[in-house]
């Protein structure tokens, strides 16, 4: 697979303390295109190792705009099923640079092990200083250890070490897309996670075609309905969460994006150094940045005041939990305090309310926001179902695909088969929708 | 970064056609240089054994020669340090190249018995190309340790009892040079111009960029193949104008010398800096042009080395680019911090910890298609160390750097494990080329910057 | 014609570095960009741009921009200590041309989707 690819499946056994490199084939690309389908392909073939694949969209990592996701696809310990979810921030543009389009993970490591993948180097290595530390602790020790601040990490916490069915993979320190529970299954591994760093090129077969193509797409993206907004509050408000930014305002710095998404997706909430200051915080850890758009609405709803809410987000996050997982369960057990909930961390169960078909996380939003889709108008769960299968083959963040009408199936359909010279047709994109979706 | 495929295509082609047993010729004239077979007034061509200085006082200036090399398919290539130099080890070689950095350190470091060994290089048919710090070297001066280089009765225009004053960048101004100052009027491109003699003929006007290398102006017995003409648009001027015209325009930008049965070539701008592809190909038309018929010269890194074994040339690979990439890793976090040392007379800044790492990063790839490597056991198991060693010292670098510590002393120790690690891989890598090219098999070569 | 950069329109979503790793590598790579986002800072939610000049650094900071000499903490105008004559660039990271060569103009003005970095 030359062009926008490393051409490398990596195949990691943890029984035999092994890495393996395959080429990726261009027939499989041509068949089932990228990111989830391949994921789950790759996980049908090593399924006897109990696997946890992630993978990067075809698109990952490019200038068409929005393209900031990888997948990770495993079975839920949750819910049984063979299901995926996104992995934004920086973190899946890391990941398709530091070397590998795919990484499948099998088996179980003797000793509490973490895989640092770095410029298509794979090393099993060992984590025992970090086995038992938080999230937070475990992405600051391998930063300091390997010398540079923009690795990104792929991390469990207690949470998935303890085998909880709500256990996240986080994003460095942030909480992620992950509703599956895949936590545990990296636990059950004796894996702490992942640390990527990589400075790898993608070849692009019309190169120039395909770079015009994407500034076509962000020009119309850039007349969205969505302009003017920004960041948690204003979704919250879009899913009809009335009085929500109102009631986020005086905790709200700055908001972020995901790579190369043109909505900011992430609002970072200071709770001890005042929000309106811009100069650098003296502060080491002034407050949490909320990527989680469920678990912030979940802690509202169960009666927490905003620091109380982002400052339990921030205990999940630490844990490497489910916060929307465990703001239904506090809601429902009673709990009010902080204390009341960190307490009662071991004992959240995985049985939490997940829209969808249990495919792809309902960390996204399940309708439209701020933009108007036809489709959805008609059925909104066949719409989503779509939507994000087309958004985790290509590696588009989910909640921009909810977003934007602006990105259509027929460019994303044109633009891989000019950076790939492969014959992608919408045909083919049809196949590998009903294959992700059943 | 691409390759510029016709400039080196030209000469990679002759370069094989060299390895291969062709015998071309190159002709004196413009119109027949395109390495026709002999004819009167021609010369034989052959594939040259070249040394590339990297000693102490050489800045990182000797990888520019390393990629035009590479890249014009000039793969036999020794890298020395002044105690290859004053052990000898100009023997095996057909050319030597000095490029830039800290003059008086790099003759210091050489040392009478270095002088001796250069001097007696090129008398018995050498090519000397010194570019910079590398002309100023063999100049006649009367200064301590550069009064052992006098090879060439060249004199320097932009030299001055009183430093004039100075526009700008005064951190890159000028140099003490005895009791008097070696100031640079400009630095970036400058145009020059063709004198018309061999074997610098073709395109008259182009252009070559300065940073800190000398006017010249020629006495008897030397030949001015450049002049310095006019200024361009990308050309930083450190002094006044008229000031920078009187220093440089008319005066020599390239000179060549006779020196026994040998030559000496002396570059003010960097005539191998891997921008300027014009500039680079009269650095292999200089190489071409003045090879003399030597004994065969030894071929110091084929003979009695044997191949590792496919394991262990497995294990030094994969070691090797682990490290590297680890290293680059915490190398390219550190580069826009705003931190720098001063070791000797030079400025390093966190960038050119990258340089080294980079030059030796990009040619991992063509070393991966060798099965076996042409390194000995102990100089493999030297490679790795120094590989581990060097990312254990830049994260430690990173960690203190944090702290708000002095690192200048680790940044020096760092900078000398820099040197040595890359001289030493570079070797290997052009070594395994030589072998790949002997074999008859294609080499991808690196993709070195545009 | 110069680069001007918005620190808090931006959003830290890096197209900017892509595009212009672009620009320099014919590809999509990182390292060679002379814009790059500063995100070293994640837990401060301290992020900005830099974009490397000539000789210097323009630092686009959330709370106003300044201009660095690159690598210098201190003045070294002082004549009396001793130079680097052999200061030679890197080839590493390249100073900003404004895309010259390419007809879209500075790929970076085009590809941020918030329109934090204009050409003035």
């Amino acid at each position: 697979m030359e062009y926008l690819s490393t051409d490398k499946v990596l195949v990691v056994d943890l029984d035999k303390s092994e890495v393996i490199e395959d080429e990726l084939s261009d027939d499989l690309v041509n068949e089932k295109i990228g990111g989830a389908a391949i994921n789950k392909y790759l996980y049908e073939q090593h399924v006897d190792g109990d696997p946890v694949v992630i993978g990067t969209g075809l698109l990952t990592g490019t200038l068409f705009p929005a393209s900031s996701a990888s997948v990770i696809t495993a079975k839920s310990p949750a819910t049984g099923l063979v299901c995926h979810c996104p992995v934004t921030l920086k973190v899946g543009l890391e990941i398709q640079y530091a070397g590998f389009d795919y990484i499948v993970i099998k088996g179980k490591s003797q000793a509490p092990s973490f895989l640092w993948i770095h410029d298509g180097v794979a090393d099993i290595s060992d984590a025992s200083d970090v086995w038992g530390k938080d999230v937070w602790e475990t992405t600051a020790a391998w930063r300091q250890a390997m010398g540079d601040d923009l690795i990104q990490t792929l991390v469990i916490g207690p949470a998935g070490e303890k085998g909880s069915d709500l256990a996240q993979i986080c994003c460095n320190f942030w909480a992620s897309g992950d509703r599956w529970g895949f936590g545990k299954c990296l636990g059950s591994k004796n894996l702490k996670g992942l640390a990527f760093r990589g400075m790898g090129l993608l070849e692009i077969a019309d190169a120039e075609e395909f770079v015009e193509l994407s500034l076509d797409v962000l020009e119309e993206v850039k007349e969205s309905a969505f302009v003017g907004r920004q960041g948690i509050g204003d979704m919250a408000e879009a899913l009809g969460e009335s009085g929500f930014k109102e009631w986020l305002a005086p905790v709200v710095h700055r908001h972020s994006a995901c790579y190369n998404t043109p909505y900011p997706t992430n609002t970072f909430a200071f709770l001890s150094e005042d929000p309106q200051k811009m100069e650098e915080p003296q502060n080491e850890e002034p407050g949490f940045l909320i990527t989680d758009l469920f678990g912030l609405i979940g802690f509202k709803k169960a009666g927490f005041d905003v620091k109380d809410a982002c400052e339990l987000l921030k205990v999940c996050a630490r844990y490497g939990i489910d916060a929307a997982g465990v703001a239904e369960q506090s809601l429902a057990a009673g709990k009010t305090s902080i204390a009341a909930v960190r307490e009662g961390l071991t004992e959240f169960t995985g049985d939490v309310t997940r829209p969808g078909k249990g495919i792809f996380s309902p960390w996204c939003p399940n309708q439209p926001i701020f933009g108007e889709f036809d489709a959805a108008d008609t059925d909104v769960e066949a719409w989503w179902e779509r939507r994000m299968a087309v958004a985790y083959i290509f590696g588009i963040h989910p909640i921009f695909a909810v977003m934007s009408p602006e990105i259509v199936e027929d460019d994303l359909v044109e633009i891989a088969a000019i950076g790939t010279e492969l014959e992608i047709s919408q045909e083919i994109l049809d196949d590998v929708v009903a294959y992700l979706t059943g | 970064m691409k390759i510029h495929a016709p400039v080196e295509n030209h000469y990679t082609a002759n370069n094989a056609g060299l390895v291969s047993g062709e015998r071309p010729c190159m002709a004196d004239s413009f119109q027949k240089r395109s390495f026709e077979k002999a004819f009167a007034g021609s010369r034989p061509l052959k594939y040259p054994h070249i040394g590339v200085y990297a000693g102490t006082g050489t800045s990182h200036s000797w990888l520019w020669f390393i990629d035009i090399f590479d890249r014009m398919g000039f793969h036999a290539v020794s890298i020395l340090d002044e105690f290859d130099v004053m052990a000898g080890r100009l023997d095996t070689l057909d050319v030597l190249a000095v490029s830039g950095g800290d003059t008086m350190a790099i003759a210091e470091a050489l040392g009478p018995i270095g002088a001796q060994q250069v001097a007696a290089f090129i008398s018995s048919g050498g090519v000397y190309l010194g570019s910079c710090a590398g002309a100023y070297l063999v100049m006649n001066s009367s200064k301590p340790h550069l009064c052992d280089f006098n090879f060439a009765a060249v004199k320097i225009t932009n030299l001055s009892k009183h430093l004039p004053s100075c526009r700008g960048m005064g951190h890159k101004f000028s140099m003490a040079y005895g009791c008097d100052y070696i100031f640079h009027p400009v630095r970036e491109a400058v145009g020059l111009r063709l004198s018309g003699n061999s074997p610098f003929k073709g395109e008259p006007s182009f252009r070559a960029p300065l940073y800190g290398g000398p006017g010249m102006r020629v006495t008897q017995g030397a030949q001015v193949l450049a002049r310095y003409d006019c200024f361009t648009d990308k050309t930083l001027f450190l002094v006044e104008k008229q000031l920078a015209h009187e220093t440089l325009i008319n005066t020599a930008a390239a000179v060549r010398v006779r020196k026994g049965d040998g030559c000496i070539y002396l570059f003010g701008p960097h005539f191998e800096h891997p921008h300027f592809l014009q500039a680079n190909r009269l650095v292999a038309e200089a190489i071409y042009w003045d090879l003399r018929p030597k004994p065969a010269a030894k071929r110091p890194w084929s003979e009695g080395i044997k191949p590792l074994s496919t394991r262990d040339s497995s294990m030094l690979l994969l070691t090797l680019k682990r490290e590297l990439s680890n290293s680059r890793i915490v190398a390219t976090g550190l580069e826009m911090l705003p931190v720098k040392w001063q070791i000797g007379a030079k400025i390093y800044e966190p960038e050119k910890l990258r340089v080294f790492l980079e030059s030796m990063w990009r040619r991992l790839k063509p070393l991966e298609k060798n099965d076996r490597l042409f390194v000995a056991a102990e100089t493999s198991q030297t490679l790795m160390a120094d590989a581990a060693e060097t990312t254990a010292l830049l994260r430690r670098l990173k960690s203190d750097i944090d702290l708000g510590k002095d690192t200048r002393l680790l940044a020096g120790r760092l900078i000398h494990l820099l040197h040595r690690y890359s001289m030493s891989f570079l070797e290997l890598y052009f070594r395994c080329v030589w072998q790949i090219g002997q074999s008859g098999e294609q080499i991808e070569l690196p993709k070195c910057p545009r | 014609m110069e680069i001007q950069i918005d620190a808090q329109k931006c959003t830290a979503c890096m197209a900017c570095e892509m595009a212009c790793g672009y620009h320099r590598d014919d590809g999509f790579a990182l390292l060679s960009a002379c814009i790059v986002a500063y995100r070293t800072k994640e837990k401060k939610d301290y992020f900005g741009v830099i974009l490397k000049l000539e000789e210097d650094l323009l630092v686009a900071r959330p709370e106003g921009t300044e201009i660095k000499r690159i690598g210098e903490e201190e003045d070294t105008s002082d004549s009396a200590k001793p130079a680097d004559a052999s200061a030679k660039p890197m080839l590493l990271r390249e100073a900003c041309d404004l895309c010259a060569e390419m007809d879209l103009g500075p790929l970076c003005v085009k590809f941020c989707p918030v329109d934090a970095i204009t050409v003035a």
